[in-house]
């Protein structure tokens, strides 16, 4: 008997609010088999059990710790299904955006979050890591023709490199094609508006609708 | 008039005392800046390998006036390179940090080295702290161990440490104790060369990294076992803990230190509240003190002594490029009160 779409996508969405990978791959697999569109699978199912634990994080029900195991999970799944979407869905451009954590700063469990939120609302991510050179960010956004770029930092030393990834891409030619967004421990909305960045945010959560509204995403 | 280790320790005690001391450990709380190096001529990159440069720079922040204590190291990479993480002494703005990983996987922990007090790093602090002590000055002595969160972190990748502690529950736990046990051999090596206060800095194991439970399952469990270490040797202990506590007050209230030490996010009066008892050290923005003016930092100073610091120190430590003039602010401000 085949088990109705509705309770494979529940079943997705759980699996990935509880974090639970394994259930998750052998949900993906189940779903695939039974022949119910992919998109779906990832929309209604992974995507949307991303959605319910990043509302459980703000709530300060879920934590860092609970989202990172939410979103192997969605990744293990999304392994399974991405191979069959159609290929008008898989080569559909997504908006990108470069991330990385500024030169000389090595602390980026706040920037991995961010990244998986982004992924998570659609956006492609290219991650440049951490203690990243400044110009590196400016090179990957001309390279992949980001729509923004997202800095952070948890130190008040390496700051400062904020400022010259904006004044970088503005001696490069790019700065109105690409909106540059901070975030970080000691950032704060009057430095954003001070370095002449496009916006801050003060959570990973945050992030994805300010980059939404920077790109006049719905 | 006390003298600064008479001030500190009768603030350790909850006794007494003339005007709350102002210290900044080291460690994570690193206290020395650019400006500082300069004045002293000491290049900061040596002197995370030289333990004459690391007491002379110590001293140097005592001397110029910036706050109440010595305190070495200058960074939170001596246990991780010790076992088995490379680490990069970073520049004369920038604090040594770890560059690449000594495991993979919590499970790998056997295959992690002990920590030697005979050569390397662990040596050069231990060595710096017999040197301090033998200016048997007044001035109170502070060693510093990076705590076991944040050392387990720093052997590996941090996102996998934190979802194995979940996904792989028991060899978390035994890593973790293992790096604590470690961790407690280097607090006593620091007793016995002459510190007479351990600091503890645990910044990675947050609340907001691992919520209530884990913060309690692993931060508070480890901690408290290399406090409780410490204390059978009578000496003072001070944690610092980074990140909002509103979701783990009542786990951070478990800590057995004497002194509880927190980031600027964490509203002083606040804390007073809930922690009642506790003596509370901090939070003098460290964004502030490297990038206000003198005025402000004597204007937040007031307020943390107002709100119920009692002792005062920059939240969490001080950035490189702080100018001295606002560093030495706080300890003025405290002078003006009295």
């Amino acid at each position: 008997m085949t088990v109705l779409k509705a309770e494979l996508l529940k079943r997705l969405s759980d699996g990935v609010v509880d974090m639970e990978e394994e259930a998750v791959i052998e949900t993906c697999k189940e779903y695939v088999e039974a022949g119910y569109p992919a998109l779906e699978g990832i929309m209604n199912g992974l995507v949307d059990g991303m959605n319910r634990a990043s509302q459980l994080y703000e709530d300060e029900e879920y934590f860092v710790t609970d989202i990172l195991l939410c979103s192997d999970a969605m990744y293990e799944g999304l392994a399974v299904l991405r191979p069959h979407l159609p290929s008008s869905e898989a080569e559909k451009i997504k908006p990108r955006g470069v991330i990385g954590v500024v030169e000389g700063d090595t602390h980026d469990i706040g920037k991995n979050l961010v990244k998986i939120m982004l992924e998570t609302a659609g956006f492609e991510m290219f991650d440049l890591g951490r203690d990243v050179p400044l110009n590196s960010f400016v090179e990957k956004a001309r390279e992949v023709s980001a729509s923004f770029v997202c800095l952070s930092t948890l130190m008040t030393t390496t700051m400062p490199g904020m400022s010259t990834v904006v004044e970088l891409l503005k001696e490069a030619g790019i700065r109105e094609q690409v909106k540059v967004v901070i975030g970080g421990g000691p950032i704060s909305k009057k430095f954003a508006d001070t370095i002449g960045a496009d916006g801050y945010s003060h959570n990973a959560v945050e992030a994805v609708k300010l980059v939404k509204s920077l790109l006049n995403i719905a | 008039m006390l003298t600064p280790i008479e001030r500190l320790s009768k603030a350790l005690k909850k006794e007494k005392v003339d005007r709350p001391p102002c210290i900044c450990p080291g460690g994570m709380m690193n206290m020395v800046t650019e400006e500082l190096t300069r004045e002293v001529d000491i290049d900061f990159t040596e002197a995370h390998t030289s333990a004459e440069k690391m007491a002379s720079l110590a001293i140097a922040v005592y001397e110029k006036g910036c706050f109440e204590n010595y305190g070495v190291p200058f960074c939170m990479t001596i246990e991780a390179e010790d076992f088995g993480a490379k680490v990069d002494m970073g520049t004369s703005i920038h604090e040594p940090h770890v560059v690449e990983y000594a495991i993979s996987s919590v499970r790998e922990w056997e295959s992690l080295p002990k920590m030697s007090f005979e050569h390397g790093r662990a040596k050069v602090v231990i060595d710096a702290i017999k040197l301090l002590k033998s200016k048997g000055s007044s001035v109170p002595i502070v060693g510093n161990i990076t705590g076991p969160i944040s050392t387990a972190s720093s052997i590996m990748e941090p996102v996998v440490f934190f979802k194995e502690l979940r996904k792989m529950n028991k060899e978390a736990h035994q890593f973790i104790d293992f790096v604590a046990e470690q961790l407690i051999l280097f607090a006593k090596k620091q007793i016995e060369a002459g510190a007479d206060i351990i600091a503890i800095s645990d910044p990675s194991g947050t609340g907001e990294v691992l919520g209530p439970k884990l913060f309690d399952e692993f931060a508070v469990k480890y901690i408290n076992k290399v406090i409780d270490s410490i204390k059978r040797e009578n000496k003072g202990t001070i944690v610092h803990i980074c990140g909002g506590m509103n979701k783990v007050y009542e786990e951070v209230n478990k800590l057995n230190s004497d002194v509880l030490s927190f980031d600027s996010i964490v509203n002083m009066k606040e804390a007073r509240a809930k922690l009642e008892d506790r003596i509370l050290m901090g939070n003098v923005s460290t964004y502030a003190i490297e990038f206000g003016d003198p005025q402000k930092v004597r204007e937040l100073t007031k307020k943390c002594v107002d709100d119920g610091a009692d002792i005062l120190s920059p939240a969490c430590g001080l950035g490189m490029k702080s100018p001295i003039r606002n560093v030495r602010s706080m300890l003025e401000a405290l002078k003006e009160e009295i």
